[in-house]
This record gives C-alpha cells, sequence and structure tokens, in this order.
C-alpha cells in the first residue's frame, strides 16, 4: 500500500452505522460507558455519607467523644463529598482549551491538583475516623491490633488509590511530552 | 438543538468512527470511545459557535477525548505485529482489507501523531491542523515528514 492510497482509503473508511436514535442514547450519562458507574458509585456513597453524619451521634456517642473528634469527623465527611463530587465533574470534562496542546496540557494539571486533594482527604477522612472512634477507650492489647490493622488497611487503600492516579498522570504527561516535542527547540 | 446536533452527528458519523479505529483496538472499546466522544461533542456543543468548520470542531472534540481519556490497562498482547497479507485493491472483500491494514499502521503510532496524520488523511491544510493540534505550521510540516517515513516502514 503507497502513502498516496492512504488518503483515499481514510476519506472512504467508515459509514452511516449508527441511527440518530442511537446516537441520541448517547448524549445521556445514562448510556456513558464509565461515568454512568462512576455517578451511581458517587451518589451510592453520598447517601451512605450523609446517612452517616445524621445518625453518627447517637449511634457512635457522639456526646461522649471530644467536640475536636467530632468537628474533624464531620469536616473530613463533607471534605470527602465535596472532592467526590469535584473529581466526577473534573474527569467528565476533558475538553480544556481551544486546541489539543492546550486542552491536554489543562486537564493534566486539573487532575494533577484533583489527585493531590483525594489522596490527603482520603488519608484525613481516615483518620478522623480512627480518631473518633478510638477516642474515650480504655485500650487493651487486642484493640490495640485491631487498631493496627485498621491502619494497615487505610494506608493499603491511600497507596493504591496514588498509584492509579500516578499511572493516569504519567498517561497523561507522555501526551503532553509528545505535543511538545520540537515546539521547545 | 438537539435535533440539529443528531443531524450534524449522524451525517459526519465517519470521522468518530474513523478516530475510534486509530485509537482503540478492540472492537469493544471502539465502541465505549464512540460513545464517549458523541457524550463530550453534545457537551461542547452550545459553544460551538459555527466559527470554523463542522468537521474541525468534531475532530478536535474526538481526538482530544481519544488522547484524554483513560485507557483501561490490559494485557499487553500485540495482536498483529505484522500484518498477515499483501494486499491487492481489486475486489471489495480486498478493499476491506485494505482498510484494515490502514488502521492497523496507524494504530503504530502514538497519539499525537496519530491525531496529525488523520487530520492530515482528512485533507485538512497545514493551518487548519496546526489549529488544532496547537502547534506551528512548521512543525507539522516537520512531524508529517517523519510519520510519513515511519509509515513507510511500517507498510513495507
Amino acid at each position: 500500500m503507497e502513502l498516496n492510497d492512504l488518503k483515499s482509503g481514510w476519506q472512504n473508511a467508515g459509514g452511516a452505522f449508527k441511527s440518530e436514535a442511537d446516537l441520541q442514547k448517547m448524549t445521556q450519562v445514562t448510556h456513558h460507558p464509565s461515568l454512568k458507574k462512576i455517578r451511581t458509585k458517587l451518589i451510592i456513597e453520598t447517601i451512605g455519607l450523609v446517612f452517616f453524619l445524621f445518625v453518627y451521634y447517637d449511634w457512635f456517642d457522639g456526646g461522649k467523644k471530644p467536640f475536636s473528634a467530632n468537628v474533624l469527623l464531620v469536616s473530613s465527611l463533607l471534605l470527602y463529598i465535596l472532592n467526590d463530587v469535584i473529581g466526577y465533574i473534573s474527569i467528565a470534562r476533558p475538553i480544556r482549551g481551544i486546541n489539543l496542546k492546550l486542552s491536554i496540557q489543562n486537564y493534566l494539571t486539573g487532575i494533577k491538583r484533583i489527585s493531590v486533594f483525594s489522596v490527603i482527604i482520603s488519608f484525613l477522612y481516615g483518620i478522623s475516623i480512627i480518631v473518633f472512634l478510638t477516642s474515650v477507650i480504655n485500650f487493651t492489647k487486642e484493640k490495640k491490633l485491631i487498631l493496627a490493622g485498621i491502619i494497615v488497611v487505610l494506608f493499603q487503600m491511600i497507596l493504591l488509590s496514588f498509584k492509579i492516579w500516578t499511572k493516569r498522570i504519567k498517561n497523561l504527561k507522555q501526551q503532553v511530552k509528545d505535543f511538545n516535542l520540537d515546539e521547545e527547540k | 438543538m438537539e435535533k440539529e446536533f443528531l443531524k450534524t452527528i449522524h451525517d459526519y458519523q465517519k470521522i468518530i468512527y474513523k478516530i475510534c479505529r486509530v485509537y482503540r483496538d478492540s472492537r469493544e472499546d471502539q465502541e465505549d470511545l464512540f460513545q464517549e466522544i458523541v457524550y463530550q461533542l453534545w457537551k461542547s456543543y452550545p459553544a460551538f459557535k459555527r466559527e470554523s468548520k463542522v468537521s474541525s470542531w468534531i475532530y478536535r472534540i474526538a481526538l482530544n477525548t481519544a488522547i484524554a481519556v483513560y485507557r483501561k490497562s490490559k494485557l499487553s498482547i500485540e495482536y498483529y505485529e505484522e500484518f498477515p497479507e499483501h494486499i491487492h485493491p481489486s475486489d471489495e472483500k480486498i478493499v476491506s482489507e485494505n482498510e484494515e491494514r490502514l488502521f492497523w499502521a496507524l494504530r503504530k503510532l502514538n497519539d499525537s501523531e496519530k491525531a496529525i496524520i488523520s487530520l492530515y488523511l482528512e485533507d485538512f491544510s497545514y493551518q487548519e491542523i496546526a489549529e488544532i493540534a496547537g502547534l506551528s505550521e512548521t512543525n507539522i510540516g516537520v512531524r508529517l515528514n517523519r510519520i510519513k517515513n515511519k509509515l513507510k516502514e511500517i507498510l513495507k
């Protein structure tokens, strides 16, 4: 195949495979391949966390815990929900500029910012739950072991989240690098 | 507005189809990307002022989406390291094989190269390619030469 054939091959490729009805479905989040799942997860998580905020004071003896532990728990939960919502909006909007180079650079900057906040807030969220549950408690050897286990799981989850973000950022950095090639010379 | 949008995308869907075939290997991933692109086009449609050609706008959004949207990691299997047969453009079946060979070769390029060569193959001018990509015309010229040589090697 000669290079000249590529143009005609390209221009003749494809067809009108999708009907307008098919295309109309694709404009909705409910038919989106990934956003649909992320949005469902976000809604379930938010409902669960808001429910927890309403009941934790009675169910987990919020009145017997220090005021600071209550404030830390409530603020970290609210931050966690806020970060989830901002993360969703950010991922759903990859078009960030008038051309490819600018858009991908801006998208990378946004994703980097979200990843830092996400890891910090997840850490704060985990710590606040541990602080809340362990304040005003008599520690036995078993309870200390359980606490150590919870901390290990928490760090594993944060590490996993960090790795996922790093992979995504590495991929975007490579795209930005490719677009900047030769331009910097 | 929705009717007008759907008619436009219906008429220009070949572009989306081609971008999906260049940027994704499996049929399932291509279908997912197609949906993602239509969704992003719909979201950006209100801001489209028709100052540029419809095809330029679709290419910009489609390429941006294909490059930026995170790809699911998969097993590192190279399906077609070498294309199986030589192609003789004489009948329908062969034409389809030719098309397959074209996309196979294009998939060997990196993402920015895929964007530039797609625009070139669609017959956009260097100036239009430069505007969509956000690069200078000189840079587009240099890159296109490099990409053409790379494709010659791949298709040898």
